[in-house]
């Protein structure tokens, strides 16, 4: 049955490659995420029951755990909703000649491409084909963040690619380093296996190890955005079609992120403790947080504005790993789940708005609530949600957080943490707020009538804003049970 | 007697990153990578004899047809073809002159052996010089990408960084398992046709190849 998880997506690209009209691969797009989501869920059922899946078929590659099925199921959720979000989006771009209509087929095979990579990262326990999987999910995004061809689009796509590849093939150097470490130790059938380096790890090569982390920390850093290789991500972020930014920044992170993870928890197993990976990733973390709050306060561009966002968001996860107690791996991957409902939410609006105002400027737009009543009000609210005011779930997972590290004395650490989450609260706060007053302009505004343009798009935000402002208050329990299972594959305590 | 020819190859490799630091045009880019990545396959081919006679595991000796065919057939040509397509007639893309840049490529030597100098490679019978070799070549790559201005010198400074992870795979820990191999020479080669293409698009948008013009997206 996981095997569907990869063969859905291929089957999906062939019919989008044959058939002919709109409708139908419109139908395919979603029909395929909602079958993959379908599946996911009774894979989830399966992973909370019995622990890991594993088959010995097609060379033992195929492995989840409740680790990454936490993860497949944010990406596949993403999915769905950015498939969804994308019939309207596609048709409206159409409409206004921003695209030719003959692109709508290539769009979405790069797009079920996509899916199908990080799919493909997160269903393999060989840390060699994690890799290759991470670096296919760039090369497969580098059309969709270039998808415009406009001069901005190509630089963006091209700063992509270079710098995610050249991070990525650092992450690379570690992982052939990780295989040094573990030569003589493994047989030859287990090279790489992840269950195989963690269950020996102790044995390891400690030096080695230590050096292939700081690689893999680096590259796979750089493709989750961590600063100070975060370079690409807001040109990508900004550039790319907004159903594409929401997976960019809801997923596409997170799997990098699940590669720094995984290996976090080889190399504390092996030191015995996490003072090592701590103190890289919790400085790496409060740079990117720092950085971010820098830019996120002098910023003109809505788009660009959550891109930064992004950053913050991955900073403070790491934070959280490098913590590495109960409660804030806890809050690490719970805020994995909620920064991705709420930052694809947050672009998805986003992208209703700049087809409405066709502007990224933050100061041409005026009074987004009266020209965009439901996508307005989800912006705002989404706004609040991401910089973390209760009731919204960030603010839960934050605080956690906040709450692991003062248990740990780190005392410095929390007041700079909880300094800079204000300083980004204000920027967000200060910078965006702007749109939502004044009158709007009829001259300025290219499309000013009252309305909202996609409306199955703008019942994916209203999903999701429900499901953001439920999680704050109410966790339900398999969600609870899968990451509490997730936590324990982390630290080690299964 | 293998062992001295693997030492020999992987000064070579080194010296041909030295090599392809001092080109001047991008045809001898090209060039200099390809012979690169015969030296490559010459190391892959004495490992998969070895391998093939010792264990009699074939998977190092496909690895080499499929270097032989990839990076020093299929690649070049390509690169060749996007080249003769966007020619240019100002050929000097460097930011520093030649001999500092080669001056900077022996620091980076210096700084991979000191690197190395506290692990112990030595658990397979592999002498810690090589992986010295192997890993400046991936540094040099990186600086090469850096001191080049032009988009088809940065995709040839990462074919380099990508032979020299090849390389350092291959003389650490005997070659990785043999569907990374694969997937690795999968993700290389859409890389050079995603590059390719995205080459072809910048200089119809910017009629130059230059990435000093990609710089309009900032803050």
């Amino acid at each position: 049955m996981g095997f569907l998880l990869l063969v859905i997506p291929i089957i999906a690209l062939l019919l989008l490659f044959i058939l002919k009209p709109k409708r139908l691969l419109h139908l395919v797009s979603v029909s395929s995420a909602v079958l993959l989501l379908i599946i996911a869920a009774v894979l989830t059922y399966k992973v909370i029951l019995y622990g890991a899946i594993a088959y010995s078929s097609l060379g033992g590659f195929f492995y989840l755990d409740a680790l990454s099925m936490m993860i497949l199921d944010i990406v596949l959720m993403i999915g769905l909703m950015a498939a969804i979000f994308s019939i309207g989006y596609l048709e409206e771009e159409v409409k206004q000649g921003k695209l030719p209509a003959k692109k709508i087929r290539l769009y979405y095979m790069l797009m079920v491409t996509f899916i199908f990579t990080m799919v493909l990262a997160l269903t393999v326990k060989n840390m060699g084909l994690m890799w290759i999987a991470i670096e296919a999910t760039t090369l497969a995004s580098a059309f969709l963040v270039g998808f415009y061809n406009n001069r901005y689009a190509l630089e963006a796509a091209w700063k992509y690619v270079i710098i995610c590849s050249v991070g990525i093939a650092v992450a690379l150097l570690g992982i052939i380093l990780l295989h040094l470490s573990s030569a003589g130790i493994l047989e030859n059938g287990s090279f790489l296996d992840w269950t195989a380096l963690y269950a020996n790890a102790a044995s390891l090569k400690s030096s080695v190890l230590r050096l292939a982390f700081i690689f893999i920390l680096v590259g796979f850093g750089t493709k989750a955005g961590l600063a100070p290789m975060h370079t690409w991500l807001p040109d990508a972020h900004s550039q790319a079609p907004s159903p594409i930014s929401a997976m960019l920044s809801g997923v596409l992170l997170n799997s990098a992120m699940y590669g720094i993870i995984r290996t976090t928890a080889i190399v504390n197993h092996n030191q015995g403790s996490s003072s090592f990976t701590g103190r890289l990733l919790i400085g790496i973390g409060i740079l990117s947080i720092a950085t971010a709050a820098v830019f996120i306060l002098t910023q003109k561009d809505y788009k660009r504005l959550l891109a930064y966002s992004s950053i913050e968001h991955m900073g403070i996860i790491a934070v959280a790993i490098g913590i590495f107690t109960p409660l804030s791996i806890f809050g690490g991957l719970l805020h994995m789940i909620n920064h991705s409902l709420t930052k694809s939410m947050l672009f998805l609006s986003a992208g209703n708005i700049m087809q409405k105002y066709d502007t990224k400027q933050i100061f041409k737009i005026k009074g987004i609530l009266k020209t965009l009543p439901i996508s307005g009000t989800v912006f705002l609210l989404g706004l609040f949600a991401i910089a973390g005011t209760p009731p919204f779930s960030v603010f839960a997972s934050e605080f956690s957080i906040t709450a692991a590290i003062f248990n740990q004395l780190n005392l410095w650490v929390g007041i700079v943490f909880i300094l800079l989450l204000a300083a980004v609260f204000a920027g967000i706060a200060v910078t965006l707020f702007k749109m939502f007053y004044g009158q709007p302009d009829s001259t300025e505004a290219a499309d000013p009538r009252t309305g909202e343009i996609n409306i199955p798009g703008t019942v994916c935000l209203v999903v999701l804003l429900t499901a953001v402002a439920a999680g704050g208050i109410y966790l339900p329990e398999t969600v609870r049970e899968l990451i509490i299972q997730a936590q324990s594959i982390v630290l080690g305590t299964i | 007697m293998s062992e001295n020819l693997l030492e020999t190859l992987s000064v070579l490799i080194l010296l041909s990153s030295f090599v392809l630091m001092a080109n001047k045009r991008i045809s001898s880019y090209i060039k200099s990578f390809r012979i690169q990545s015969m030296l490559i396959a010459l190391a892959a081919g004495v490992m998969g004899v070895r391998s093939l006679s010792d264990e009699g595991r074939w998977d190092i000796l496909i690895v080499c047809i499929l270097i032989v065919v990839l990076k020093v057939i299929y690649i070049p040509g390509l690169l060749n073809r996007t080249y003769a397509s966007v020619r240019y007639k100002v050929e000097k893309d460097f930011i520093l002159n030649i001999p500092i840049l080669v001056l900077v490529c022996c620091g980076l030597v210096v700084f991979s052996y000191f690197t190395l100098a506290t692990i112990d490679g030595s658990s397979q019978g592999m002498s810690n010089m090589q992986l010295v070799n192997s890993v400046s070549v991936i540094w040099i790559g990186l600086f090469f990408m850096i001191s080049r201005k032009k988009a088809l010198g940065q995709i040839i400074g990462f074919l380099v960084i990508e032979n020299g992870l090849y390389i350092t795979a291959m003389l650490a820990t005997q070659g990785m398992p043999f569907i990374v191999d694969l997937g690795i020479f999968i993700d290389l080669v859409t890389f050079v046709l995603i590059m390719g293409m995205l080459t072809f698009r910048i200089n119809d948008q910017f009629d130059s190849i230059d990435t000093d013009q990609l710089n309009n997206l900032k803050g």
